[in-house]
C-alpha cells in the first residue's frame, strides 16, 4: 500500500509537471538580470577590444611568438559572450568563421578573422601576409563593440544563451575542430562554460524562488562543478594544456555533463516564462 | 497454540473493521492510481501530439552544397516550425536574418540530418542562410497574421528588453555622475577653479542624462538639484546644497573657497544615487511619465529665467535632457511603431525641431550663455519642450501604459 501511494504521488507529480511547465516569474523580474548581463557583456567586449589590439599589433609587428601566446586568451572574451556576439551574422562570419564555412576552405579569400590568423600563425608558422587580416579583424571587433552598445538585448536570447553555449561546446569543442591549428580548444571551452555560468547565475535567484526548481538547480550546479573539476586538471600557468593532450577517457567524461547541461539549461526559457 | 488466536484475529473479532478499511483503501488507491495514470497518459500524449503536429506542419527546407530548396518561402506571421535538412557534405548552421541580425538559428546540423527550429516571426521579409557563407541567400516572406492566429505574447514581456537597456543606460550615467562629482570634490580641494568649473559641467550633463528617472529618488533629487529659490534664505540658506550650491560658488563667487563641504556632500550623494540605481526596479509606465514630466519641468524653468542661474549653461542641459527623452522613445520605437505607426516619426520630427532651435545657439562644441537667448527664442524653445512632453504622454497612452494622454500628469 505504501508503494502504491508512492507511485500515485510520482504519477501525479509527473502529470502535473507535464501540464504546468510555466512557473510564476513576473516578467519585470527579468529586467535586472538582463541589465546586469549587458553590463557583463560590455566589460567582456572592452577587454576583447583591448586584447585584439595587442594581438593584432603583435601580428603586424611580425612577433610570431607573442601573437601565438595572445591568440587564445584574446578569443576567450568573444567565446564568453557568443550568444550576443553571434547575433550579428556578418561580423560573426568575419571574426569567427572556420575554414569549413568557405568554399575553398583555407585558401578562400573570404576566410578572415581569428581562425584565418590562427591558420597563419600555427600552420604556416609565420606572420607573413597576415597584416591585412589583422587590420580587418581590429576594425570588425571595433564595429562589434559599437553595435552591441546600441543593442537592446532580446530577453529570450540572453536566457537561451546559456544552453546555446553548451550546445556549441557539445557540437564543436569536444571534437577539437574549433581551434584545429592551435589546439587551444580548452581555453574556448572554459570561456563558453564561463559565459553559460554567468547567465545561469544571474537568473538562478529567480528560479530559486520557486521550490519546484530545487532539484533542477541542484543538478545544474553539480554538472557545472563536474565540468570545472575536469577542466581544472589541464590548467597551466598561462592557460590550458593543448587539447590533443586530453585522454580519451577525459573527453568522454566531459561529454556527459556537457550534454546534460545543454539539455537542462535549454529548459530555462520555459521556466522563466520566455517561450 | 498461544499464537493461533492472534494469527486468526484479522479474520474476525475486534479487528474485522480494519480489514474492511484495508480493502477499501487498496481499492481506492488502485482507483486513484488508474486515474493518475490516465492523467499522466493524457498529459504525455497531449505533449507528443503537440510535437507531432509541429513536426507535421513544419516548413521543409533542404540545403544543398550550393543553395536552399526552395529559395523562396512564405509563411504567416506568428510561430512557425522549420525542418531543415542538410544535403550538403559539411556540417552547417541555418539562420533567419533580419538585415544582418540573426532572428533565429540552428547550429551544427550534420550532413544528412534534419533538425527543426521554431521561430515566432513578425510580418516582413527575411533572409535565410544556405550553407557556405558565399552561397546565395534565400528569402522568407512573412505575411500579416490572420485574425484567428495565435495571440501576441503578453504585453508586459515586450517591455523587458527596453527596460533592461534603459537600466543599463541609467547605470552608466549614474556611474559617470559619481565619477565626475568625486573629481570635482578633488578639484575644489586643490583650489583648481578652472578644472572644477569644467567638472561641474560634466557632472551637470551626466545628471541631465538620467533626469527622466531622477524623481524616482525624490530625497536625493532634492539634495542634489534644489535651487536657491527653494530656500527661505536663498543662497545664504544653510540648507542650500548640491549642484547649484557648488555652481553658485564656482560661477557667481568665482572661487572654490567654502565649497569643500558642499562638494564632498555632493559626491557622497552621487555615490548613493549610483548604488540605489543598481537595485532600481523600474516600471514601464515610469519610462514615459518621467520623460514627459521632465520636459514640462524644463519648459517651466526656462520660462522662469533658467535653472543654471550662475553658470548659464541651460542650453547644454536642455539638449542633454531632450536627448535622454528621445533615447527613451528610441528604446520603445519597435513597440510604438506597431501600436501607433505614425508616432515615432512625429517624435523624431519634434525632437529635430527642438535640436534645430538649440543649434542656433551653438558655440564651438558647446552652447552660448543662456543670457544671450532672447525672450521670443526662449518661448520657442519652451514650446518645443512642451510638445515633446506631450509626445511622451501620447506614447504612454499608445502603449497602454497610461489611460489617456494629457490627463495623466
Amino acid at each position: 500500500m505504501k508503494r502504491s501511494v508512492l507511485m500515485l504521488a510520482t504519477a501525479l507529480s509527473l502529470s502535473l509537471g507535464a501540464l504546468q511547465a510555466q512557473a510564476a516569474v513576473s516578467p519585470l523580474d527579468l529586467v535586472a538580470p538582463i541589465a546586469q548581463y549587458k553590463v557583463y557583456v560590455t566589460k567582456e567586449l572592452d577587454a576583447f577590444v583591448a586584447a585584439t589590439k595587442d594581438f593584432t599589433d603583435a601580428v603586424k609587428a611580425g612577433d610570431l611568438a607573442k601573437a601565438k601566446t595572445l591568440y587564445a586568451s584574446a578569443r576567450a572574451h568573444y567565446e564568453r559572450i557568443e550568444p550576443i556576439a553571434e547575433l550579428f551574422s556578418d561580423l560573426d562570419g568575419a571574426i569567427d568563421s572556420r575554414a569549413d564555412d568557405h568554399a575553398k576552405k583555407e585558401k578562400d579569400p573570404t576566410f578572415t578573422g581569428y581562425h584565418r590568423i590562427e591558420y597563419g600563425l600555427f600552420v604556416t608558422n609565420s606572420t607573413d601576409g597576415l597584416a591585412p587580416f589583422a587590420d580587418k579583424l581590429m576594425a570588425d571587433v571595433n564595429d562589434l563593440q559599437a553595435r552591441v552598445k546600441g543593442l537592446t538585448f532580446p530577453p529570450e536570447k540572453v536566457v537561451g544563451g546559456a544552453a546555446a553555449l553548451l550546445e556549441e561546446v557539445a557540437a564543436t569543442k569536444i571534437s577539437g575542430e574549433e581551434d584545429r591549428y592551435s589546439h587551444t580548444d580548452l581555453m574556448d571551452f572554459q570561456a563558453n562554460i564561463d559565459g553559460a555560468q554567468e547567465v545561469y547565475t544571474l537568473f538562478k535567484p529567480l528560479l530559486a524562488k520557486d521550490a519546484k526548481n530545487e532539484a533542477f538547480l541542484k543538478k545544474v550546479d553539480a554538472n557545472f562543478a563536474s565540468v570545472d573539476a575536469i577542466l581544472v586538471k589541464y590548467k597551466t600557468a598561462d592557460g590550458f594544456e593543448s587539447y590533443d593532450k586530453l585522454s580519451k577517457k577525459d573527453r568522454k567524461a566531459l561529454a556527459g555533463p556537457v550534454n546534460t547541461l545543454a539539455e537542462d539549461l535549454s529548459k530555462m526559457r520555459g521556466l522563466l516564462g520566455l517561450k | 497454540m498461544d499464537t493461533a488466536p492472534k494469527a486468526a484475529s484479522p479474520a474476525g473479532g475486534p479487528h474485522a473493521p480494519s480489514r474492511k478499511a484495508m480493502r477499501l483503501a487498496i481499492a481506492g488507491s488502485g482507483l486513484l492510481l488508474v486515474i493518475a495514470f490516465a492523467a499522466f497518459y493524457w498529459a504525455t500524449s497531449l505533449a507528443s501530439r503537440r510535437k507531432a503536429a509541429e513536426a507535421g506542419d513544419a516548413v521543409a527546407v533542404t540545403v544543398t552544397d550550393s543553395a536552399c530548396e526552395p529559395m523562396d518561402l512564405t509563411v504567416p506571421a506568428g510561430r512557425t516550425t522549420f525542418a531543415i535538412t542538410n544535403r550538403s557534405n559539411r556540417a552547417m548552421e541555418w539562420e533567419i536574418l533580419d538585415g544582418v541580425m540573426v532572428v533565429e538559428e540552428r547550429e551544427n546540423i550534420a550532413p544528412g540530418i534534419t533538425q527543426t527550429i521554431a521561430a515566432r516571426l513578425a510580418a516582413g521579409t527575411y533572409d535565410i542562410t544556405c550553407g557556405l557563407l558565399s552561397n546565395p541567400r534565400g528569402k522568407l516572406h512573412v505575411t500579416p497574421a490572420q485574425a484567428d492566429a495565435e495571440p501576441a505574447a503578453p504585453a508586459l514581456l515586450a517591455f523587458i528588453g527596453p527596460l533592461a537597456e534603459y537600466q543599463v543606460q541609467l547605470l552608466t550615467h549614474a556611474g559617470d555622475f559619481a565619477t565626475a562629482t568625486s573629481a570635482l570634490a578633488q578639484a575644489v580641494q586643490a583650489d583648481d577653479l578652472e578644472r572644477a568649473r569644467a567638472l561641474y559641467g560634466e557632472a551637470r550633463l551626466s545628471y541631465a542624462r538620467l533626469a527622466p528617472a531622477a524623481d524616482l529618488f525624490a530625497d536625493l533629487d532634492t539634495r542634489l538639484d534644489a535651487r536657491a529659490d527653494d530656500f527661505g534664505g536663498r543662497e545664504q540658506d544653510p540648507l542650500f546644497k548640491g549642484l547649484h550650491r557648488v555652481e553658485y560658488g564656482l560661477f557667481a563667487q568665482n572661487t572654490t573657497a567654502g565649497l569643500r563641504a558642499p562638494a564632498e556632500a555632493l559626491a557622497a550623494d552621487a555615490g548613493e544615487l549610483n548604488q540605489r540605481m543598481a537595485t532600481l526596479q523600474l516600471q514601464p509606465d515610469r519610462m514615459v511619465s518621467g520623460a514627459a514630466r521632465l520636459m514640462r519641468r524644463a519648459a517651466g524653468l526656462e520660462a522662469m529665467g533658467g535653472a543654471e542661474k550662475y553658470a548659464h549653461s541651460d542650453l547644454a542641459d536642455i539638449q542633454a535632457e531632450a536627448d535622454a527623452v528621445l533615447g527613451i522613445a528610441t528604446l520603445l520605437r519597435p513597440l510604438a511603431q506597431k501600436a501607433s505607426p505614425g508616432l515615432p516619426a512625429r517624435i523624431d520630427a519634434d525632437g529635430a525641431a527642438l535640436t534645430a532651435l538649440l543649434a542656433a545657439h551653438r558655440d564651438g562644441t558647446g552652447f552660448s550663455s543662456f543670457e544671450t537667448v532672447a525672450a521670443d527664442q526662449r518661448a520657442a524653445i519652451a514650446a518645443a519642450l512642451t510638445t515633446l512632453g506631450d509626445d511622451m504622454d501620447t506614447l504612454g497612452a499608445a502603449l497602454g501604459l497610461t489611460t489617456s494622454g494629457r490627463s495623466v500628469q
